[in-house]
């Protein structure tokens, strides 16, 4: 399917390139001026009035916006709350979605379609449709205003979506391996740890990196279970910067800046792996 | 994604259900391994998706138990001026934005799934939106979108006078038009295509390329091979995406609207189910009747469910393989 000799392009061919690569051109301006401005919007001074001409670089550049967030907003604590939870959720969510994909595919075709249904189902339902359930849930069991509830979609895999995926990366390896495994008398785990999960590493990396996003991102559900300031966690201490003094916005961006860094350079790390040509020969 | 797109051609038998199969220990090591996955799937979906259809025929406001209600919540529904409103506004939301941000998506896999120079750069570029926090990146909006500071109205005016732009009329007013902060959410809503690009980037690669050495040969047009070949072969995918898209419309409006619009400007412009639901229940604490808004939502995602099965399955008739 993939060729992999093609002899030298003819003419139009290359006229071709050419548009592609300004396509390319194109959307990188469309797409990244948002987020240069996200960064340039939180160098300007704050309290200043605003400049009645568009600034890509502000004048004068100040980080003073990022030392009234730090104070005003109780960033710091908020960004240890979100590092706990994400410390906590992201390796258990993603051990119970490997285990899981992989108990789906050694188990027998009747079970493993009865609950990849009901996974699909699951995909199906908005989680803004779930908030009012779990919360009575939550509630019921005393467990709102702590943390426990956003560690909790750790046991979903954080989305149905990322144990289907293992599923189908575990299923994808060859079954005499499977095989060889039982003739060696490997018990189910020690196949899965052992031999599985190091084949499928690749699957592993992204779904860390997808999995932390997610955690480090939610918004919702702290909105929805935590009121204690000192539980808040990065996203929900942004949003009562940003009550405090709505005209203020170096201060909100600057705080914005602090809580998209690390899940940027999360996706910036995993992209390589699902976005680029393996076989790109200027790597 | 990689191993799915490997996956599937040789999926069938492969792997699941070895002839000798697990004996009895190894069946319960297995179980054992599924159950955590099991608990919270029942716990986190299934039990509250049932929760909500209790509790929509309830009166409920946490301090006292639930109390019957029969239909009470659902008349009250249908006479209520802004829940008719919020589910025009979510419908309406729907049927602009989700094609807009399929056909985008669709757009810049076709333009980017070669190896050109630059194309990996844009691929990145095109989901760097969707790896921002939700939050950030709607008061990244909020800053982006007002209309006296905010630099798109900024670059609006440019070569315009007292705040005109160069043509002589009024900048959009985002945070206080109806309109104009409809299509601020759309146009936000944009941005975030990442995932659906990213599954179409491989939908794309995986299609059989002598189909297309074939066309060339035929001396078809760009236009004719984008018809006749790319769209057929990509239509199931797309259908999918149009589907997961419109289901997720209900959710990820929630933040742009909460946090850049607020719901508003007066009466409700930019007020969706999602925030509907969350101002019911978390603001006035009215869980009875946000359930029962919940229990619209849901049936709202199942009418697109079917819809979209519809549309596959005549699709179907039409391009019989």
């Amino acid at each position: 399917m993939r060729g992999r000799n093609r002899g030298p392009s003819p003419l139009p061919e290359r006229a071709a390139r050419l548009w592609r690569s300004l396509g390319a051109a194109f959307v990188i301006l469309v797409f990244v001026p948002p987020l240069l401005l996200l960064v340039s919007g939180s160098l300007t001074e704050p309290g200043l009035p605003p400049s009645p001409t568009p600034q890509l670089v502000p004048d004068p550049v100040s980080t003073a916006g990022y030392e009234r967030a730090l104070d005003l907003g109780g960033l710091l604590r908020a960004s240890l709350n979100s590092v706990l939870v994400a410390v906590v959720a992201v390796p258990l969510s993603v051990l119970v979605a490997s285990l899981a994909g992989f108990a789906l595919a050694r188990l027998a075709p009747r079970t493993t379609a009865v609950v990849v249904a009901a996974s699909l189902v699951a995909l199906m339902v908005p989680p803004t449709a779930l908030l009012v359930p779990r919360f009575a849930i939550f509630r019921f069991l005393g467990l709102t205003d702590t943390l426990v509830p956003l560690i909790a979609p750790a046991l979903l895999g954080t989305s149905p979506l990322y144990v289907l995926v293992y599923y189908l990366a575990f299923r994808a390896l060859p079954a005499d391996l499977y095989d060889a495994c039982q003739v060696e008398d490997l018990s189910p785990v020690r196949t899965w740890w052992q031999v599985a999960l190091p084949l499928v590493r690749p699957v592993t990396a992204g779904l860390t990196a997808l999995t932390f996003i997610l955690t480090w991102s939610n918004f919702l559900d702290p909105l929805i279970y935590v009121y204690d300031r000192d539980l808040f966690t990065l996203p929900l201490a942004l949003r009562s910067l940003s009550l405090l003094d709505p005209t203020n916005f170096p201060v909100f961006l600057a705080g914005a800046v602090i809580a998209t860094l690390p899940a940027l350079g999360v996706f910036v790390l995993a992209q390589r792996r699902f976005l680029h040509d393996h076989s790109d020969p200027r790597e | 994604m990689s191993a799915g797109s490997e996956a599937g051609p040789r999926a069938p038998g492969t792997g699941a259900g070895s002839p000798a199969g697990p004996d009895a220990r190894s069946r319960r090591q297995l179980a054992l391994m599924l159950a955590p996955y099991l608990a919270g799937l029942v716990g986190l979906v299934l039990l509250p998706a049932l929760v909500t259809l209790a509790l929509a025929f309830t009166h409920y406001d946490l301090v006292r138990p639930p109390a019957w209600a029969g239909f009470d919540n659902f008349t009250a529904l249908v006479e209520d001026p802004i829940f008719r409103i919020a589910l025009t506004n979510t419908v309406v939301f729907a049927v602009v934005a989700v094609p807009l941000r399929v056909l985008l998506a669709l757009g810049l896999a076709l333009l980017l799934h070669r190896r050109t120079p630059g194309a990996g750069t844009a691929r990145a570029a095109a989901l760097l939106p969707t790896a921002v926090p939700e939050i950030a990146y709607g008061l990244l909006w909020l800053w982006l979108l007002n209309p006296l500071y905010g630099p798109i109205n900024q670059v609006l005016r440019v070569g315009g006078e007292n705040g005109l732009t160069a043509l002589g009329r009024t900048p959009p007013q985002w945070l206080t038009d109806p309109t104009d902060a409809r299509a601020a959410i759309i146009l936000v809503s944009l941005f975030t295509m990442g995932e659906t690009f990213v599954v179409l980037l491989a939908a794309r690669r995986a299609l059989p390329r002598d189909v297309y050495e074939m066309a060339a040969i035929e001396d078809a047009t760009g236009w004719d091979v984008f018809r006749r070949i790319t769209l057929p072969l990509m239509a199931p995918v797309l259908a999918l995406l149009a589907l997961r898209d419109a289901i997720a419309s209900l959710h990820f409006t929630f933040v742009s609207a909460f946090v850049v619009t607020d719901g508003g400007p007066p009466p409700y412009a930019t007020t969706y189910l999602s925030l509907f639901v969350y101002q019911t229940g978390f603001e006035y604490l009215r869980y009875g009747y946000a359930a029962a808004a919940t229990l619209v939502m849901m049936v709202l995602t199942l009418a697109a469910v079917l819809v979209q099965w519809r549309l596959v399955r005549r699709y179907r008739r039409f391009y019989p393989r």
